[in-house]
């Protein structure tokens, strides 16, 4: 539970490799250069990494009931990971006769196909719509099958907060056009502010408005 | 575990510090009485809020977390139940407030009467409320005013008479609340600006609110936003009468000879058992975790739960639900700006209209898509995974919006929470397990609203509508009532219209739970005007000795 990494090599190359499939790269950055099996890797890594401050300043430490909670979770997870990880080498040694990493691009995503199909949960099921409007998580985390864990790890891998590892260089927050806080601290001291994508003239309104509050 | 020394009585305890339990704690202190607040979550501070979405949404940094708090669900009672963290609302003090982005419509005066003005539904049971929408109106004018509440009286056309104006104008437009007011205006529907807990200016020495796009599920660092955590928790603590322990798990609640309640055992963070005694109890737990206490506290007079005699408690629960049409449009409108939830509604469709083929309605409005932030938002039918997922998020993240619904499912007597007979929370107590069936209004109800959603979106010139129905309720709006109805007949009710248990003196609940019908508007505001109209009973009673 120490350095900020669980996986061993061959495990954090099959997950980077899976992840550049699920949100590849094109004209902008995608998972890989994002940084999102970083965040993975750290999230399985123990409990230091969970929640980050809300200024920014570092982790926050977990103690009693949520620490317990916490650290069966993470546990459940790396479980979840290592059989995953496992499972999509045995489907592309099948299918291509050589481990996950060894496969071309094309090989990879018809891998993940499959793998996809054969699992009793829909690859969405851990980022909601697909199936519904997900207003809430209402999900378990714990519950989910190594697909959709891994696509809702790299969703979040790409667009968290850069605190937490991945979203580097806030490549996520760019390939969508969502103008984030410069950093946690924006948010907290109360800097950021989302008026400007507001209405046309209603940010200068409201500004003038309030001017002496 | 030991018992710890006991603390002094207080008048009244009350357990449960979020909306209802936070506003009967300031009526009852200011009044003079001396109240004891026994919250099982953490008292936070905003100093411990930031704008980070995948704590806040992702991992349970406010919601419950599911492997400490489960609840279990199942369609029937011939069902198996299984583990879902079904209807949560943040356990802490403020409860539900402390992440909400604060809509606060009104009821309408047709709510408190729906059973005279639709009749009976058949597999429902529709009541009337035992107070009418005059009684409760002053209370909801205090809170607006207690809140600084941002609206425009006389917006909603549907809306009853008010004797004030709101204490704050709207708050600014967002681009998606503009398309939501040019689709109904086409349509030739009343819309208006939902009224909303955040201060559009200076108010009560409190500055104007920030709008950021941390908003709706995210606890507020700047404090500008208004909440039961930082509105009335403070007002009830500077009476000096308010003593709120945080971290105080109630296990039970006692009887002592002549039926009344004697005290509250408790749990404390260390894990001791304490007990406390007081003159009258107030269950604000929210309708699910009032419920499951009752149902607690069994005794040789309530074998089946408190002042359950009448095998109610539990039952008629209701949870709206929540679900949209989702367009897109041309240009960009950045519907996660101000946090996806600033501000447009529609009442059109909220009242009873016999024409529709289906029972009531409910409120309409303008909404992100999901949580409309990067990692939580999503289309309805996208690709999970691949070039096309990326795609489809690149090119519709600023370009998506939804018009949303909140259901006003039916009150059903099977429809229930008790106690699960397997699962247990990390306190070794058994969870809360919901059992419940959509009714056929619901599901008609619901395609209907979302019909007229989607029309909005067509005719505020959307590229492309998708419609998705509801068709089961998943407990996604984090409203919950009527697990102890109020009503003038202990034969079909629990309390009775002062929110007092029809089987025990001195026991109230003043959260969703005395709520007869669920209505299809977001309901905080009037667990609270209720909560106040009750704490002035209480006052009252005991001024004349009885």
């Amino acid at each position: 539970m120490s350095d900020e990494v669980f996986f061993s090599a061959h495990q954090r190359a099959t997950v980077e490799a899976a992840m550049a499939r699920i949100i590849p790269s094109d004209d902008l950055p995608g998972a890989r250069e994002a940084g999102a099996v970083d965040f993975v890797d750290r999230y399985l890594s123990g409990i230091a990494f969970i929640y980050a401050k809300p200024d920014g300043s570092g982790f926050e430490t977990l103690t009693g009931r949520q620490a317990d909670a916490w650290r069966q979770r993470i546990a459940i997870l790396r479980q979840t990971y290592a059989s995953g990880i496992g499972a999509l080498d045995a489907l592309a040694q099948k299918l291509f006769q050589a481990n996950f990493i060894a496969l071309n691009e094309r090989q990879q995503d018809d891998t993940l196909t499959v793998f996809d199909r054969s699992g009793s949960q829909s690859a969405s099921a851990g980022g909601a719509p697909g199936e519904g409007p997900a207003l809430q998580q209402t999900l378990t985390e714990t519950e989910l099958e190594f697909l959709p864990l891994l696509v809702m790890h790299t969703r979040q891998g790409f667009y968290a907060d850069p605190i937490y590892g991945g979203n580097k260089d806030r490549a996520g927050w760019r390939a969508i056009g969502f103008p984030g806080p410069a950093s946690l601290m924006e948010v907290y001291t109360g800097r950021y502010s989302a008026l400007q994508w507001f209405a046309r003239g209603e940010a200068e309104r409201y500004l003038e408005a309030n001017r002496d509050a | 575990m030991t018992l710890k020394k006991k603390p002094a009585r207080a008048d009244i305890c009350i357990i449960g510090a979020g909306a209802s339990g936070a506003t009967a704690a300031r009526a009852l202190s200011e009044a003079g009485m001396s109240v004891a607040g026994l919250e099982r979550g953490p008292w936070r501070t905003r100093e411990t809020f930031g704008g980070d979405e995948l704590a806040n949404i992702n991992r349970y940094n406010l919601w419950p977390d599911p492997l400490l708090n489960p609840r279990t669900t199942r369609a029937s009672k011939n069902d198996k139940a299984r583990v879902e963290l079904f209807c949560p609302v943040p356990q802490m003090v403020g409860g539900g407030t402390v992440h909400w982005q604060g809509w606060l419509p009104r009821f309408t005066p047709e709510d408190f009467r729906l059973r005279t003005i639709a009749g009976e539904v058949k597999g429902a049971t529709l009541a009337d409320w035992p107070v009418s929408y005059d009684e409760l109106e002053p209370y909801y004018s205090r809170i607006e005013w207690a809140f600084g509440v941002s609206g425009e009286a006389g917006a909603n056309k549907f809306e009853g008479p008010r004797s004030q104006n709101y204490p704050c104008p709207p708050l600014p437009i967002s681009r998606y609340a503009e398309k939501f007011r040019k689709g109904c205006a086409a349509l030739g529907w009343n819309s208006f600006p939902t009224p909303q807990a955040a201060l559009s200016r200076s108010f009560n020495g409190r500055k104007p609110t920030v709008i950021s796009a941390f908003a709706q599920q995210h606890g507020d660092p700047t404090g500008t936003r208004s909440s039961a955590l930082n509105v009335f928790i403070p007002d009830a603590v500077k009476t000096g009468r308010f003593d709120l322990r945080p971290g105080c798990y109630v296990r039970e609640l006692t009887l002592d000879g002549a039926g009344k309640i004697k005290s509250a055992i408790y749990e404390d963070g260390d894990g001791d058992l304490i007990e406390q005694e007081a003159g009258a109890f107030i269950l604000a737990c929210g309708a699910v975790e009032t419920a499951r206490l009752m149902l607690l506290s069994k005794s040789g007079r309530f074998p089946n739960g408190l002042a359950n005699g009448s095998d109610l408690v539990g039952r008629n629960v209701t949870f709206h639900e929540y679900s949209a049409a989702v367009g897109l449009f041309d240009d960009p409108i950045y519907a996660w700006a101000g946090g996806g939830y600033v501000s447009a509604s529609s009442f059109q469709f909220y009242n009873h209209d016999p024409n529709r083929g289906h029972v009531s309605g409910g409120h309409i409005a303008c909404a992100g898509v999901g949580i409309p932030l990067p990692i939580n938002w999503r289309l309805p039918d996208a690709p999970a995974w691949g070039a096309a997922a990326k795609k489809n998020d690149r090119d519709n993240f600023n370009h998506s919006m939804a018009v949303a619904m909140v259901l006003h499912d039916m009150p059903q007597h099977d429809n229930r929470v008790d106690l699960d007979d397997e699962v247990k929370d990390a306190w070794g107590l058994p969870v809360a397990r919901v059992t419940l069936t959509p009714h056929e209004n619901d599901l008609k109800q619901g395609r209907f609203l979302i019909d007229r959603a989607g029309e909005i979106l067509d005719a505020a010139g959307s590229r492309r509508v998708q419609k998705v129905y509801a068709e089961r309720i998943t407990g996604n709006c984090s409203h919950q009532h009527g697990t102890a109805r109020m009503g003038d007949d202990p034969a079909t009710s629990v309390l009775n219209r002062w929110c007092r248990a029809h089987e025990v003196d001195n026991l109230y609940a003043v959260d969703g739970s005395p709520f007869p019908t669920g209505t299809g508007a977001n309901p905080t505001l009037t667990i609270m005007a209720n909560a106040w109209r009750v704490a002035e009973k209480i006052v009252e009673r005991r001024g004349s000795g009885r």
